[in-house]
């Protein structure tokens, strides 16, 4: 049975059962080479999920977003590792209960899919510990190389071109599943700590204030990347960041729904006397 | 006698066009995004795309626009004004859908007031366009009753020719016979063919769709909420959008002087109707996705007799989630039935 | 003082220079200015365009514009008040200025309220709390050309006692013979010596029961007293053809070009602010 077969009857037997109340998984697109968020409430809908290579967006954003889970039912979702990652993030930031989340999770090995084993957030803590090793494509790594090779001000240069492009359209914070305030830090306006407009200043405040919020929390699952209507390298930043907590910190996001978030807890020992 | 413009003149075009004072403006891809820029010499344009990735109004509607700079003194506010600068503009280059586009949303930037800003650079520019001879299966400007040869818009039109070697030029303006009039040592007269224009399939019922979205039974109707599950609230399809004209005004500067700015701003934003007391009219994604769709397909048209899309299918190409107003027009369409 | 027009045509998003030349404290966290223009050709164009219940948007240079009513009648053109709660950046930062400041002002925008239509009819207006300011603007019209009005009642209420706006003017009135006055305030928001009503505005209308014949009723304040001062208004006999109010949302533009102020395909900027309850009730209220 392939695997969009077993997990097409799996989500038909969740929702049969009553289980749960709706499930999130992937089903076709506009084109034949696109998915698309397919959200289902009765078992005869199963047969419409697509469990392929090109189901690749993040679906865990969809768990925070406007009271899905306020009535306490469960809800099953369609998650490959970094998605386990996020509601693993989502939980210990409070966001979510992590018990009411059923995964049907899924990896991608170099283009065949296998289902991963578990249902729950708790299930897959072996897993997440792998990935801390595995981080990038050879493509990315010739890019990721190709940036650290520059200097300093080619580096500025590179970026100031790349944020030029920036249209403010927020894309990749609202698919993001990390980026889910409801007023986020640009909607302020007292005071307006980041300005809307898409001018150099503008677009690098919001392009790295982003990056530093997002510092310790990415999963790079690579949802701000092609969300990017203006093609900017998104990712690249993220990466970056996560390196760095990675080296400064010894820090994974996303490994337990209890992992207290890097930047934002302290411990009596920290080196640090004070946050500064 | 119908007269062709020679692909390899082009470089001509542009030379006597700057002389006459025009500043030239094309589709460039440099960078990974296409978008409409100030050009030189005719290889850095790239007419070959289906349409580039950023619209026409990014030349009249800026994201983001100083209006005025103002100095706060003790007696008296002194505010200087930024108007574009009076500089003639040729756009060599511009889809059918895009030109259009400019056109629909002339009379929304002139209702009773007139917006300065909008009418300086239309007023300075002549838009050329060039016919579409191949579509992607997002193109929908036949559904909006357009055409991939459409004139709305335009002040010039060519058609392309075979063998890529030129165009067949129609006139369609007095601002487009001056703009030809300054390269007409350049032009031939041929009875040449044209290609013909993209076969863009009709996707939906736009009649039946303001019939149904006029229906006030079905403004509450619980297919706002399904179609529009799967939308995140960004605002490419409206930033993408020629016709999308929202905007918000942000006072950039310190305590005794600064900017006001003319900035994009999208309907699909969670906050963009938000009351300073905590009511949001629009609190819901799906409020928000049926006012888009109702503006433009219900509400533009009864007041402007246009619907304010043009049918270029940017929303949907570029959409994070799949999502675009063809899906839903066609929902509708199969709902009026 | 730059020039507004450039080649003749007007910067419809360039404000006028205001002088504070009045500052009243109405309620807790409510303040009135009154603003009087700097340049005298602005002036003109307001004398000459303003009518009862249009809007301006009143701004602080560096903070932003925000959108309320002119609380001054078309009858009193040589200045401009108006009348706002402290809620947010921009109201928090006109609640500071203070005489002798300068703010700025963009309109008069919007449409008015009818007011020949009123003619030789009673004239009934029911105001909630915050809400006074625009029918405030219409009362003082009418009680400018007094004689050409039947009966005027006015109908007002607030939360508590200290929230009632316009205190100054409530006492003018209630000493007035040509005006029924009716106050009240919230159950549990009187004060000891509160000398009028308790209860919620609609009840007290009821209470009052002023007579649909002949009348115009104007109506304004927060949603939820409007749908049930419409419910009672209906008890008594008014046709929502003949009840005006005034509808408000998120502005920036003012001129019917931002895209965010639409009720339904109404955008209150330009069709409104100022409705009938019939013609709100065609609104679709999922929307408002």
């Amino acid at each position: 049975m392939s695997i969009q077969e077993q997990y097409r009857k799996r989500a038909a037997e969740l929702l049969a059962s009553g289980e749960v109340k709706i499930i999130i998984g992937y089903g076709a697109g506009s084109t034949p080479d696109r998915r698309r968020a397919l959200f289902i409430r009765s078992a005869e809908d199963a047969g419409l999920l697509q469990v392929d290579q090109a189901c690749d967006a993040n679906l865990s954003g969809y768990l925070v977003s406007e009271g899905l889970l306020s009535d306490r039912k469960k809800v099953g979702i369609f998650l490959r590792p970094e998605g386990i990652r996020s509601v693993n993030i989502l939980a210990a930031e409070s966001q979510l209960d992590p018990l009411q989340i059923v995964i049907l999770g899924f990896s991608d090995e170099n283009g065949s899919l296998t289902p991963l084993q578990g249902s729950s957030v708790s299930d897959f803590s072996a897993l997440i510990s792998t990935l801390k090793e595995r981080r990038s494509t050879p493509e990315e790594q010739e890019l990721v190389e190709k940036i650290e090779g520059m200097t300093p001000e080619e580096r500025f240069a590179f970026w100031q071109a790349e944020f030029a492009k920036c249209i403010k359209c927020y894309a990749c914070r609202q698919v993001c599943p990390m980026c889910y305030c409801k007023r986020c830090i640009v909607d302020n306006n007292q005071p307006q700590w980041v300005q809307t407009s898409s001018h150099t200043l503008g677009n690098f405040e919001w392009n790295l204030v982003r990056a530093f919020h997002l510092s310790g929390r990415c999963v790079e699952c690579g949802g701000c990347d092609r969300a990017c209507p203006v093609n900017i390298p998104l990712r690249l930043i993220n990466r970056r960041m996560a390196q760095e907590v990675l080296e400064a910190f010894d820090y994974f996001s996303g490994m337990s729904h209890t992992q207290e978030p890097v930047l934002a807890s302290f411990k009596k020992d920290d080196p640090e006397t004070f946050i500064l | 006698m119908t007269k062709i413009l020679l692909r390899d003149r082009l470089d001509d075009c542009i030379t006597r066009w700057h002389a006459a004072g025009f500043e030239v403006i094309g589709p460039v891809s440099k960078n990974n995004i296409s978008q409409f820029a100030a050009i030189e010499k005719a290889d850095e344009l790239d007419l070959g795309a289906i349409l580039p990735g950023r619209t026409l109004k990014d030349l009249f509607f800026p994201q983001t626009e100083p209006m005025f700079r103002y100095r706060i003194g003790k007696q008296q506010i002194d505010t200087e004004e930024y108007l574009p600068p009076e500089r003639q503009r040729i756009v060599f280059g511009a889809r059918p859908c895009d030109a259009s586009a400019m056109a629909i949303d002339d009379p929304l930037f002139g209702w009773d007031y007139k917006d300065s800003y909008w009418f300086r650079r239309r007023n300075e520019t002549v838009i050329v366009t060039i016919a579409c001879t191949a579509a992607d299966e997002f193109c929908m400007c036949t559904s909006l009753k357009l055409a991939p040869d459409s004139t709305l818009g335009s002040d010039i039109l060519l058609r392309p020719l075979e063998g890529n070697r030129g165009w067949l030029v129609e006139e369609l303006s007095q601002r487009g016979s001056e703009a030809l009039s300054r390269i007409e040592a350049l032009l031939e007269k041929e009875a040449a063919k044209p290609l013909p224009p993209a076969d863009v399939p009709v996707k939906f019922d736009l009649e039946a769709c303001r019939e149904w979205l006029q229906n006030p039974e079905n403004f509450e109707s619980h297919f706002w909420k399904e179609i529009s599950m799967r939308c995140i609230g960004c605002g490419t399809c409206t930033f993408l959008c020629p016709t999308c004209h929202c905007f918000d005004f942000q006072d950039e500067g310190d305590t005794y002087t600064g900017i006001r700015r003319k900035n994009w701003d999208s309907c699909s934003f969670a906050l963009f109707t938000m009351h300073t007391s905590g009511h949001n009219p629009r609190s819901t994604q799906s409020a928000r996705w049926r006012q888009r769709i109702m503006h433009k397909f219900n509400y533009f048209p009864g007041k402007f007799s246009l619907n304010s899309c043009s049918g270029c299918g940017r929303c949907t190409r570029e959409c994070p989630v799949d999502m675009g107003i063809t899906e839903t027009l066609q929902e509708i369409t199969k709902l009026s039935k | 003082m730059t020039d507004n027009t450039q080649n003749g045509q007007e910067n419809i998003y360039r404000p006028a220079i205001m002088n504070v030349v009045g500052k009243r404290d109405e309620a807790p966290g409510v303040k009135t200015l009154r603003l009087e223009f700097q340049d005298p050709v602005e002036h003109e164009r307001f004398r000459q365009t303003y009518r009862t219940g249009m809007f301006g948007l009143y701004g602080i240079f560096g903070e932003g514009e925000s959108t309320f009513c002119v609380a001054s009648p078309e009858t009193r053109k040589e200045y401009i008040e108006c009348t706002f709660r402290q809620s947010g950046r921009v109201t928090s930062s006109l609640a500071s200025a203070e005489v002798g400041d300068l703010v700025t002002y963009r309109g008069p925008y919007g449409n008015r309220f009818p007011i020949e239509e009123f003619y030789g009819k009673n004239l009934l207006f029911i105001a909630g709390g915050i809400a006074l300011p625009p029918t405030r603007s219409v009362i003082w019209s009418c009680l400018d050309q007094r004689d050409k009005f039947g009966r005027v009642t006015i109908v007002y209420g607030a939360r508590t006692v200290a929230d009632l706006v316009y205190k100054h003017e409530l006492e003018e009135w209630q000493n007035r013979s040509d005006i029924e006055l009716v106050l009240t305030v919230d159950p549990g928001g009187e004060s000891p010596d509160w000398q009028h009503r308790v209860g919620f505005v609609p009840s007290v209308l009821e209470e009052a029961a002023p007579s649909p014949d002949n009348c115009v009723a104007v109506l304004c304040g927060p949603p939820v007293m409007i749908k049930f001062t419409l419910i009672s208004l209906g008890k008594l006999g008014f046709n929502e053809e003949h009840v005006y109010t005034t509808l408000e949302n998120r502005m920036k533009c003012g001129v019917g070009k931002c895209g965010r102020c639409n009720v339904g395909s109404v955008y209150i900027c330009k069709e409104g602010p100022v409705f009938t309850a019939a013609e709100v009730a065609r609104m679709p209220a999922g929307d408002l």
